[in-house]
């Protein structure tokens, strides 16, 4: 095992008509890139709604050091609703979060109800806490550095998150963080 | 009392001795590298566990006070250290954190580690046994006999964690940490463990202010999670109990993870010989930290890089004989609480580097607090006075000026 993420060969829908594979990769990207901007402005629970009620949440990275493939957070949406529910009661770093994604691949399930897509992001730090706002804040850093790997369901023409996982490179992660990645 | 004028600040605390220390111990660079000397040069450190070298010719690397450090196990499966550096030119020899020597390298033959600047080899023993152009180069003025690797003082213990010592001759490692392991001891070596998580993190701030955050619970106050799942007669009850060499060890509770939204009850997975929903914490000088929440033990080891910053290496272990599911649940209810992205260390990582924003080299002195007496229960600060009074022999200087030599007397163990 290691950071490699595996991408089969391209599949646009299989016997699908091309025009309705293209419309579903589409809502794919959609879904990817709006889940970005409501993650950066920290809009947890319009967030959730784009994830199905199936949806389950990864955080995870392989270890060269100790050989292993490690899941730093796992969440269900039930799971992730309690955590976004009780972020008010945790004292956290206030330095927002932006995440770059580019979705890489996507490929259409043959049936075009089920879609899977891969992604790079980068997510910088700007901060705000730092470790001595008078000096730090406004500074701009790279905290995390990864691959999201996405499955959906279509529904309605609109592709609804049934999973991602949030495949880190960095192992460095000093402070960490109590948001969704 | 009103806020103070500057003297006021900088005045003695109306404390008693031992119950409060001077924050130079935190920025000052000569005492840093002094530390490194004294102190970590000729203490045991857990540098891995052995499940994270489980195959003959399989090797970890470390560092300990500068110092960088291999591990490897042995085609006779002894884990042996040593110095990671060539005799010859004073190469780094491996450069991988992790990896086997079964295969071979660029430079070098399988079942050798291998310098891959000039292409000395060794075996796992640290014997040297091959120099490249040996006769021609060296003659008979150096044979290989006489530049094997520097080993150092190896042992697996206490649940198989590698302790490595850069002192040839430190006090025995039973002696050093038996007496606070006996509270686990038998939980710990009943079955092999694995370890399934590990990342670090570089904070700016001093090791000794991370220790200290893992030495006293007061801070519970800070963690919403704690407060809901703990703060009952039981935990209020538990001991902080103070053992030989600066050790303490904090006893348990049964924890009701339960009341915290989302989370469950880790009664089924519980360590062997434990009742459900135990927590135990062991804290060693100078700065490591092994804890166990019922289902999932975690260890914490820091590796000093300067006055205001240290790195910290956190491992989450299970047993070995997990299954998937059970393994699956361990890792979820370790990383919930102490992963990057867990409830509790982002805080805790916070509160210390807050403090290390006040206390950086250069910063004027303050005294910081350690007189909670509560009869050495949970919130009593007795832990980290019996740190420093440790701290405070092993350096010859009084923690509450640490300009002065260390007398007993005045940091009186509780």
């Amino acid at each position: 095992m290691d950071t490699q993420v595996e991408i089969s060969a391209p599949t646009m829908g299989g016997g699908l008509d091309p025009s309705i594979s293209r419309d579903v990769a589409d809502a794919v990207r959609d879904t990817i890139y709006r889940a970005t901007i409501l993650l950066d402005s920290q809009e947890w629970n319009n967030w959730l709604e784009l994830c199905d009620e199936s949806f389950s949440y990864d955080i995870k990275s392989w270890s060269p050091e100790i050989n292993y493939d490690m899941t730093y957070l796992h969440a269900s949406r039930k799971d992730m609703e309690a955590l976004i529910r009780l972020l008010p009661k945790h004292n956290t770093d206030h330095s927002p979060l932006t995440r770059h994604t580019s979705v890489y691949t996507v490929d259409v399930g043959d049936n075009g109800e089920t879609a899977s897509a891969v992604s790079g992001f980068i997510v910088f730090q700007h901060l705000l806490d730092g470790t001595n706002s008078h000096i730090d804040s406004g500074e701009s850093r790279l905290f995390l550095v990864g691959k999201y790997l996405d499955t959906f369901k279509i529904v309605d023409g609109r592709a609804m998150f049934t999973s991602r996982i949030a495949r880190l490179e960095n192992r460095r992660l000093d402070k960490g963080s109590h948001w969704p990645i | 009392m009103p806020a103070r004028n500057h003297k006021q600040w900088m005045a003695a605390p109306n404390l008693k001795d031992g119950e409060w220390i001077d924050s130079r111990v935190y920025t000052d660079q000569a005492i840093f590298d002094e530390e490194l000397e004294k102190i970590f040069k000729n203490a045991w450190i857990p540098v891995c566990h052995e499940s994270e070298l489980p195959k003959a010719y399989d090797f970890r690397t470390t560092s300990i006070a500068n110092e960088p450090v291999i591990v490897c196990r042995g085609p006779d499966n002894e884990v042996r250290a040593f110095l990671n550096v060539c005799p010859h030119r004073g190469m780094l020899i491996e450069r991988r954190p992790s990896g086997s020597f079964y295969e071979g390298q660029p430079s070098g033959n399988p079942k050798r580690m291998t310098c891959m600047f000039h292409a000395w080899q060794f075996d796992m023993k640290g014997n040297c046994v091959y120099i490249s152009r040996e006769k021609e180069g060296y003659q008979d003025r150096l044979p290989k006999e006489s530049v094997g690797l520097r080993r150092l003082r190896c042992e697996v213990k206490f649940g198989g964690f590698v302790w490595v010592n850069l002192n040839d001759n430190p006090v025995d490692l039973e002696e050093w940490a038996g007496k606070p392991f006996e509270c686990l001891r038998k939980t710990l070596d009943a079955e092999p463990m694995e370890v399934f998580h590990y990342h670090k993190a570089i904070v700016n701030t001093n090791y000794k202010l991370w220790h200290d955050t893992n030495c006293e619970f007061y801070h519970d106050f800070m963690h919403y999670h704690n407060r809901v799942t703990g703060f009952n007669d039981a935990y209020f009850a538990r001991k902080n109990e103070a053992f030989e060499h600066g050790h303490i060890v904090v006893g348990t509770f049964e924890v009701n993870y339960d009341q915290y939204e989302g989370f469950e009850s880790r009664a089924g997975l519980s360590f062997p010989h434990l009742p459900p929903n135990q927590w135990y914490m062991i804290d060693l000088f100078p700065g490591m930290n092994f804890n166990l929440r019922g289902s999932a033990l975690r260890c914490d080891v820091v590796t000093p890089l300067g006055p205001d910053k240290v790195m910290i290496e956190f491992r989450g272990l299970g047993l070995k004989r997990d299954t998937p599911e059970e393994r699956q649940t361990r890792i979820n209810h370790h990383n919930s609480i102490w992963g990057p992205f867990g409830r509790n260390l982002h805080e805790d990582l916070i509160g210390v580097q807050g403090q290390g924003t006040t206390m950086r080299p250069g910063s004027e002195s303050r005294r910081v607090l350690h007189g909670r007496q509560e009869n050495q229960t949970i919130h009593d600060e007795n832990g980290m006075r019996h740190y420093y009074a440790e701290w405070g022999k092993w350096m010859n200087r009084l923690p509450s000026n640490p300009e002065a030599p260390f007398t007993q007397v005045a940091v009186a163990a509780e």
